[in-house]
């Protein structure tokens, strides 16, 4: 019997599949897999001793821990205060880049340099700017704004500041990009129809705008809160340190590189992924659903 | 509509300012440093350059050189950066090629012939976003190692394109999706086999959304720092951003910083060049659908 045309493009659908799901299996399964396995046993590579399961004994000692609530603290106020801050900011330039302008093909750009600039060596530049070497000429200022934050806060405060700030400029930029394409979506005649219909620029804002965008910020806060935390890690891998406010992704990785105990370690990163699942489920609410279905 | 009072235009006049100068000016001040002699950079305005020089770029391409004995080669330390500038070039290269095949495959099939559940198959592909990669690096030294990767910058090419992966097949599969299916249907009725409809069609037309999976891509590669450094060991096997985090900073200050902005203007020509496509792509693919 000859397959219909519909069961030969399934078939070709999942071959064509393929190559991503083995790509993302192969870098991801094994690795989520060890790590649910580890979470849950005593492993070490610095002790003696079998690793035996020890079940969710790793999770117990965590959320009993008063370091722990720091941490989970720390990292939620790092989130919150990066996310708000970023769409905010995103927010704001896209508004001003809506409208046309003279130069705003360079303004525009201006506000994408950020995001294009390679992270990862922006942040080594941030990083030796915001605390540079002893014999730069401005050393010894920075020096000084260092110890007045650090004194105030606590040592490695002005480090953490140095990434939360980085993060900020880079992470606004992207999110600013994709609120323009959000804003350039809309249809000119709803705004034309908007402008007939309400009064004051703050309405149209309320009323137009922010409902068409919300799928965009949400997408962007998403995409900000799985990301936040890399710029920590980068920093941290440069200073080698035990940064003093940890969030939950450093305090693993401390106690896991540093302390081998990589049972705990575990079990403190896989705490954060139900939080991440809700944060997910959300956007999916938000962008997939409502026009999703009816294609 | 009434030209707007003069306050409020020089009102939107500042705020634009504000921002171009918050966005530019870190970039401004790293390029600045790196032009600078180790003179100007110990007694000069930290904010201007008087006497522009290229001696510190001149410095990362030195080959290694034999100068005053002991003392002199630990303080002018050589670094093989032209390697590094070989793996980054190839790391981008293949990360693209990888990401942009494999994703446009993906993204046909979640688009155009929607397997059963191919809703839940984007999410899935998308949800791995939410795994945390701390200190998911020790796990994967193990199928690095397994597949004798090790050293080798073929585990980039594995790595990076999971990056980006789930952001560009939601992408293009969302844009497959809001095509008119009479886009596809009057060639297939014409006789042309479906693959010759898609590169003949599909996708000269889908150009704007593959131009801004592109640059998200370029972009998530170009962020990653740790597992660069983590996994590339030995010196000229390492990228530059992996060779700038090994290099002696309190020694080579103006160097490290003549070589980020030899990796860096690179990537913002390219993404600067594409950065209005980049926009039109998202818009396509998110909004429009055509």
């Amino acid at each position: 019997m000859r397959a219909t045309q519909r069961q030969r493009d399934i078939r070709t659908a999942y071959v064509l599949l393929s190559p991503a799901v083995l790509l993302l299996l192969a870098v991801l399964a094994y690795p989520v897999g060890w790590e649910v396995w580890t979470s849950l046993t005593s492993f070490s590579p610095l002790q003696d001793g079998a690793t035996v399961f020890v079940g969710s004994q790793n999770y117990r000692q965590q959320l009993a821990d008063a370091e722990f609530w720091r941490t989970a603290l720390v990292t939620v106020v790092y989130a919150v205060v990066t996310i708000a801050a970023k769409l905010a900011l995103g927010l704001g330039f896209a508004l001003l880049l809506a409208r046309s302008f003279r130069g705003r093909a360079i303004v525009f750009l201006a506000i994408f340099l950020p995001w294009a600039y390679p992270a990862s060596v922006s942040i080594m530049g941030w990083y030796w700017t915001l605390n540079p070497p002893i014999p730069t000429s401005y050393a010894a200022f920075l020096g000084q704004v260092k110890y007045v934050v650090d004194s105030a806060l606590g040592g490695g405060a002005w480090v953490f500041l140095t990434a939360t700030l980085f993060n900020i400029w880079r992470g606004s930029s992207f999110i600013a990009v994709l609120l323009l394409a959000g804003i350039n979506g809309i249809p000119p005649e709803l705004f034309e129809y908007a402008l007939l219909e309400t009064k004051s620029p703050w309405q149209r804002f309320r009323s137009v705008t922010m409902p068409l965008l919300k799928p965009f910020l949400a997408l962007g806060a998403f995409l900000s809160l799985t990301s936040a935390f890399s710029d920590i890690a980068n920093v941290w891998m440069l200073t080698a340190g035990r940064i003093v406010f940890p969030v939950l992704g450093t305090q693993a990785y401390w106690l896991a590189i540093h302390g081998g105990q990589f049972g705990p370690a575990s079990a403190l990163s896989l705490l954060l992924v139900p939080f991440l699942l809700g944060a997910l489920l959300l956007l999916f609410r938000l962008f997939d659903s409502p026009e999703g279905e009816t294609a | 509509m009434n030209p707007k009072p003069w306050w409020a235009r020089l009102g939107h006049m500042s705020l634009i300012l504000i921002a171009t100068v918050y966005c530019v000016f870190p970039i401004y001040f790293v390029l600045v440093q790196s032009l600078k002699s180790a003179d100007e950079d110990v007694f000069g305005n930290p904010l201007i350059v008087l006497h522009p020089t290229l001696e510190n770029f001149e410095e990362l391409f030195e080959a290694r050189r034999q100068s005053g004995g002991a003392v002199g080669s630990t303080l002018r330390r050589t670094y093989p950066f032209l390697a590094w500038l070989e793996n980054t070039l190839f790391v981008f290269a293949g990360t693209l090629a990888v990401t942009l095949s494999v994703s446009l495959a993906a993204a046909y099939a979640l688009g155009k012939l929607r397997p059963p559940g191919f809703r839940w198959w984007r999410r899935a592909i998308f949800a791995t976003y939410v795994i945390p990669q701390t200190i998911l690096f020790v796990p994967l030294y193990r199928v690095v190692i397994g597949l004798g990767l090790d050293d080798n910058l073929l585990t980039l090419l594995l790595v990076y394109p999971t990056m980006a992966l789930p952001f560009c097949v939601w992408l293009l599969s969302a844009y497959f999706q809001h095509l008119p299916r009479e886009i596809e249907e009057s060639a297939l009725i014409e006789g042309a086999s479906r693959s010759a409809a898609f590169f003949r069609i599909i996708l000269p037309m889908s150009r704007p959304v593959l131009v801004a999976s592109g640059i998200f891509t370029l972009g998530a590669a170009a962020s990653d720092f740790m597992i660069a450094s983590v996994f590339l060991l030995s010196g000229q096997n390492q990228t530059i951003p992996a060779g700038l985090g090994t290099m002696e900073v309190a020694l080579d200050e103006l160097a490290a910083v003549a070589g980020i902005n030899l990796m860096a203007i690179p990537v913002i020509l390219i993404s600067a060049l594409f950065a209005r496509g980049y926009v039109r792509g998202l818009t396509a693919a998110m909004v429009e659908g055509t």
